[in-house]
């Protein structure tokens, strides 16, 4: 996963955007949207993510993860007690990246009206459309890690109107375990663009 | 082996808490009587006993601890086109014959009877819930009805529902059936122990008419020969059990439906030397 | 010599003022063994078909094992109306999880859950004693040992019930299961071949039902491989 951090002031600190977010060792998130409503969302993930394996000794499956999610997206409007429920829907899409004890990697999506679909590659955001196209071009089943790092990295740069440079952008991975790369791993996958 | 921790409830045994930890009992601190090896369980722990005394604390008591009127055994086998249930008429106040004409056989639905043994209130109690349910596949009016398996399943959970809550239905429960070809024979203890077989028999009747059953009986047999079986089992727990009298039913389920027998004796034979003259070898007594 | 006796109930002596009524206990023991072998490529589980009270059977034919899917089932000894509840709580448990998982459950999964089933009534508890067996992931044999509540242990075999001490000694004789002692750590796993794990299972429960009053009437034996499950049955004395 790829992200693009929107520096809007040279006073900002770059680092503090947080586009990608773990929610298990097996899996992350990339957002786009009202990144505030990401955060209930990943919360939300992390809980059922760990529930799953205090109860049954074992990663979430993905599918189940994401279909959390989007329930939890459906449920505004209701009255719940106590803990304050949304009175809106999301307002953010999701990109839930993970790796499933059977099935290997795995890529969703879902969007604010609660549906998720399975991709092998996907963009999501203001430059999805240009991305999207770009992807279905280069995007292989048989790229290695490195090649996907490319592709990943090259794709944001087609659409981004900065430059890429290792402080705005974030890249992470889940092979098999989730990783957000330092500013010298991104160095070194821009070097290679 | 399960461990053994300090109790949390001196009333309910170790590792339980219960009723009694809402209502300290200084009674049940008091150190229980030890129980002989032949009595505790063969594999983990010492099973937990409530004891009643230790529970009432002075209040009234909410739970039922002991029986007051009870049935004795219940009788029921399977046959090649039906069940026959079968039990006496008598309802116990310890061991007073209180109640003579006590019908412990009762029909749920055309499919199936259940009889009952133990605490003859929270029989009537049960059979209320029984109707109720019977009442609503009425009102339903498609014709379904709760097959025997469903009924017994049903009273399973509500007997251990209440064992659950310290607070037993003091019942032995035979559930008879015939559904789809076949017979249905179920029964359900007051802890919900429960079993299905092609013969089984309550309280007494476990020691007493079960090895008869186990020796002659065949899932193929004629409703004659079920009846003579029953009567003989009968007879046989009538003159081993005091707490019986020779007034018994005979409930029949087969695919034609349920009936219930009116109330009938068995001849019995008194006539042995030993029973004409009991304490002609006992020294001492008249 | 009567006081040697095994007496069911002491009738207080009259005039002692001690009444004597019924009392109950919420719990029973209604005996049965049950056993599990995990072998490279193979599970095999047994248990006995018994049902007692005290000195009295039940019945001859009450199955001890709840098969979830070819690769997981749980067998319990203990008391019987424990024994049908957790079963029922568990089978319900593994409905859900397929429905929300799209996948029946893995041996794994069922061993943690189970754990957890049995710890939430810790302070009033199952009376069931259990092994979870089945195949992992990697299609090897599993067992999973527990007490009353929760404590659980992945073993190369294991045994529960009124037959324990009488088979445990026998299986850890035959099966030489390496200490956990022993570093590096040992693999647990029977090398046994398949049939000659299953004749050990059936000689166990022979020689139990010789001796245990609680263990007799049938064996139903439960064969646990990557083609599915075979199932046996073994006949010991009804006596």
């Amino acid at each position: 996963m790829a992200v693009e951090k929107r520096v809007t002031s040279p006073l900002l600190e770059p680092s503090s955007i947080e586009k990608v977010a773990e929610v298990d060792d097996h899996v992350g998130v990339a957002m786009s949207g009202l990144t505030a409503d990401a955060r209930t969302l990943i919360d939300h993930g992390r809980v059922e993510s760990q529930q799953h394996r205090f109860t049954y000794n074992e990663p979430m499956p993905l599918e189940s993860l994401t279909q959390s999610l989007c329930d939890l997206a459906l449920r505004f409007g209701e009255d719940e007690e106590g803990e304050a429920g949304m009175s809106r829907p999301f307002g953010v899409a999701l990109l839930v990246a993970g790796w499933d004890a059977e099935g290997g990697p795995v890529l969703f999506h879902t969007d604010p009206s609660g549906t998720y679909v399975k991709y092998e590659a996907k963009a999501i955001g203001s430059g999805s459309e240009g991305a999207q196209t770009a992807l279905q071009e280069s995007y292989r089943k048989d790229m290695t890690l490195k090649e996907a790092e490319v592709l990943a990295l090259s794709t944001l740069k087609q659409v981004m109107e900065e430059k890429v440079t290792a402080t705005n952008v974030d890249i992470a991975r889940v092979a098999p375990k989730w990783h957000l790369y330092t500013p010298e791993e991104v160095e070194e996958v821009i070097a290679r663009l | 082996m399960l461990p053994r921790p300090q109790s949390h409830s001196a009333a309910l045994g170790p590792g339980c808490t219960g009723p009694s930890l809402a209502n300290p009992t200084p009674l049940g601190l008091e150190p229980r009587p030890v129980r002989h090896a032949s009595q505790a369980p063969a594999c983990g722990a010492e099973a937990f006993v409530v004891d009643p005394v230790a529970l009432a604390n002075g209040q009234p008591r909410k739970h039922t601890q002991y029986p007051y009127v009870t049935g004795t055994s219940v009788l029921g086998i399977t046959y090649k086109d039906g069940v026959l249930l079968a039990s006496d008429t008598l309802g116990a106040y310890g061991s007073t014959k209180r109640y003579k004409a006590f019908e412990r056989l009762r029909k749920v639905n055309d499919a199936c009877v259940v009889g009952a043994s133990g605490e003859l209130s929270d029989f009537q109690f049960i059979m209320r819930l029984l109707e109720e349910l019977s009442d609503d596949d009425f009102c339903m009016d498609d014709g379904h009805r709760l097959k025997p398996a469903e009924v017994h399943s049903y009273l399973t959970r509500v007997l251990y529902n209440r064992r659950n809550k310290m607070d037993p239905l003091w019942n032995s429960i035979v559930v008879g059936g015939f559904y789809a070809g076949k017979p249905f024979l179920g029964t359900v203890g007051m802890i919900g122990t429960s079993y299905t077989d092609a013969h089984l028999a309550t309280g007494f009747g476990n020691h007493l008419a079960r090895p008869l059953m186990r020796e002659k009986h065949r899932p193929d047999m004629s409703e004659e020969e079920a009846t003579a079986l029953m009567h003989e089992c009968l007879k046989v727990c009538y003159y081993r059990d005091k707490n019986s009298i020779n007034r018994f039913q005979l409930a029949k389920v087969t695919a034609d439906g349920v009936s219930v027998s009116e109330p009938f004796a068995l001849e019995t034979k008194w006539g042995y030397k030993l029973f004409q003259d009991p304490a002609a070898n006992a020294v001492g007594t008249w | 010599m009567a006081a040697s006796l095994p007496m069911r109930a002491t009738v207080p002596a009259a005039g002692s003022g001690v009444k004597q009524h019924a009392s109950w206990s919420p719990y029973d023991d209604n005996g049965g063994t049950v056993v599990a072998v995990a072998g490279d490529d193979y599970c095999v589980v047994a248990a006995s078909t018994r049902m007692s009270t005290g000195y009295s059977i039940l019945t001859r034919n009450k199955s001890k094992i709840l098969t979830f899917n070819p690769k997981c089932l749980i067998a319990s000894a203990g008391m019987q109306a424990d024994m049908e509840t957790l079963h029922k709580v568990l089978h319900s448990r593994h409905v859900t999880y397929q429905f929300n998982h799209r996948r029946p459950m893995g041996c794994q999964a069922m061993a943690q859950l189970l754990s957890n089933t049995l710890y939430h009534k810790r302070f009033f508890p199952y009376y069931t004693f259990n092994l979870c067996a089945g195949l992992d992931e990697q299609g090897r044999g599993a067992v999973y040992t527990y007490d009353a509540i929760g404590s659980y242990e992945r073993v190369g075999y294991g045994c529960q019930g009124s037959g324990k001490e009488l088979i445990q000694p026998v299986l850890d004789n035959q099966l030489k299961a390496a200490s956990p002692l022993v570093l590096p750590a040992q693999q647990w796993l029977s090398s046994l071949p398949l049939e000659q794990a299953v004749d050990l299972v059936k000689g166990a429960f022979v020689s139990a039902g010789e001796r245990d009053i609680y263990t007799g009437d049938d064996v139903e034996i439960l064969i646990l491989t990557k083609d599915g499950i075979r199932t046996d049955k073994l006949e010991l004395k009804r006596d």
